[in-house]
């Protein structure tokens, strides 16, 4: 394995100068974060994807001798799940804050817009409380910050708006790795490369990477290969040039290249692997590779990135344990759970309102009223006085039927 | 359209309640030299579009600041401006002599 496979990796910024774009933003969060007398406890970075959020908090602490306590908002959502991961981390102030250079800590929530409403049972309210009691600066981030159950937040925290970056700051920063890898690139083809990728810097390095791989003087007629990069790309797309890709480090370009769910690309890859491989020892094989980018996957969590490269090195493994065998072959795309998912959510639906309904009557929870009370009122539906529970809970007859036909909880 | 310089500019004589939205807008007033300059930016196109009824021109755009050599140029030449999504902001960005050179 090489030692810096990725260049997105590579260079990603170490300082605040280094993050290019929404001057204004960062120097406003600095601004913030220098601040000992905040008016607002926390502050609400928002703006698109991939336009350097993370990264400029990331930065600050690093520049600033804070550590960045990370918490994924949008992973981590109820009350207790928060509570637990940010109460600890806010209450106390760092015993190293007297010892050493560190500065203290600081919590980042990011996608705090991920947090939905009533599911998230006090989500909101328990960063809200956060917020409140929280001895050290939080930082939230979010795409959104127009949604409504955001709008407590938002009253609470300091706002600072980011913009895509734009082209010219793109080529500029192709231009200075181009310098540092000692790549000959025309001037048209960093600007390609720039349009393509619509705002988004790391998918602009790995697509300059990926072309750079093949050529040391790039040129305009390089780039034709690259398609206007499209936030949608299938999962189909991605797994057709993964499991045709003529080298491993082809392979993890491409999968560093897509932007699929990391999580469903690895779910598409086991599922298709027994379609790739005949021979039972390369399937064996193969599979060690998905579990091991299964464990990487695990270890990257929500703030260990840089495992990111390992992820795509191992996965790109298990599409090439035996090149030789390769002949075409039907895809199973999207993977089976997802297409599980798909078609059985009506039946999910309805087992949701069902257990609702239960829990509303019994004041227990969704999750214990399917546990719990499901399979004895599922019985107790095929007997006589089954009418009188059917009432008592309000439910409708296709309810009913559901439950009496239903097989597996 | 007006290039206004974000650091300092002025404006004609404009009613309390146009002046009060400015201000709410991200807009700074220095009464000793009575020029305004952007203070806040997250209400940027809000504020554009208000300056351009007050000034009665059809747009207003802010000057951006070359990072590499800092020279103030107008958006209105760039040859990206049509596919740019950030018009207004950030105020800094490239331009293009230093582009060309890289």
């Amino acid at each position: 394995m090489r030692e810096e496979l990725l260049w997105v990796e590579k260079y990603r910024p170490k300082k605040i100068a280094d993050v290019i774009g929404n001057e204004e933003a960062k120097a406003a969060f600095v601004e913030w974060l220098k601040n000992k007398r905040r008016s607002k406890k926390a502050i609400l970075l928002y703006g698109p994807p991939g336009v350097g959020k993370t990264t400029l908090v990331n930065a600050a602490g690093n520049e600033f001798g804070f550590r960045v306590i990370e918490m994924n908002a949008s992973d981590t959502r109820s009350e207790k799940a928060i509570t637990k991961t940010a109460g600890p981390a806010t209450s106390f102030i760092a015993l190293d804050t007297f010892s050493s250079e560190s500065k203290g800590n600081i919590l980042f929530m990011d996608e705090v817009d991920g947090i939905a409403g009533n599911e998230d049972r006090g989500g909101v309210s328990t960063i809200l409380r956060i917020v409140e009691e929280s001895q050290i600066p939080v930082i939230m981030a979010a795409n959104d910050p127009d949604l409504q159950k955001l709008r407590p937040l938002k009253k609470v925290s300091a706002l600072v708006r980011f913009y895509q970056v734009r082209i010219p700051l793109i080529i500029a920063m192709l231009q200075k790795i181009c310098q540092k890898e000692h790549v000959k690139a025309e001037f048209e083809a960093l600007e390609r490369i720039a349009e393509n990728s619509r705002g988004d810097v790391r998918s602009a390095i790995n697509d300059l990477q990926s072309l750079a791989e093949t050529t040391k003087t790039l040129t305009l007629q390089d780039t034709i290969v690259l398609s206007a990069r499209n936030k949608d790309v299938s999962m189909d797309e991605t797994l057709r040039s993964y499991f045709s890709a003529e080298s491993l480090l082809e392979a993890a370009m491409l999968l560093s290249r897509s932007s699929v769910d990391y999580d469903d690309l690895l779910m598409a890859v086991g599922d298709n692997l027994p379609l790739r491989y005949t021979d039972p020892s390369d399937l064996a094989k193969a599979y060690d590779y998905v579990s091991q980018a299964d464990m990487y996957r695990g270890r990257i969590g929500v703030e260990n990135w840089h495992l990111l490269r390992n992820f795509f090195n191992s996965l790109s493994q298990a599409a090439g344990v035996s090149p030789q065998s390769y002949k075409p072959f039907a895809l199973i795309s999207p993977p089976i759970r997802v297409i599980t998912l798909f078609w059985t959510k009506g039946r999910r639906t309805m087992l949701e309102a069902v257990c609702g309904k239960i829990g509303q009557r019994c004041h227990v929870s969704r999750a214990t009223a399917k546990e719990d009370f499901v399979p004895y009122i599922k019985a107790l539906l095929t007997k006589k006085k089954a009418d009188a529970i059917v009432s008592w809970l309000e439910l409708q007859p296709e309810e009913v039927e559901f439950l009496t036909k239903m097989n597996r909880l | 359209m007006v290039v206004l310089n974000k650091k300092t500019f002025k404006l004609p004589f404009m009613d309390r309640e146009k002046f009060l939205l400015l201000m709410r807008l991200g807009l700074n007033y220095d009464k000793a030299t009575g020029t305004f300059c952007v203070a806040n930016y997250n209400n940027i196109e809000k504020l554009a579009d208000t300056l351009a009824s007050i000034l009665k021109v059809d747009e207003v755009s802010f000057a951006q600041t070359c990072t590499s050599c800092g020279k103030e140029f107008a958006c209105s030449g760039c040859k990206y401006v049509e596919s740019c999504a950030t018009k207004n902001l950030p105020f800094q960005c490239v331009c293009s002599q230093c582009l060309r050179e890289g």
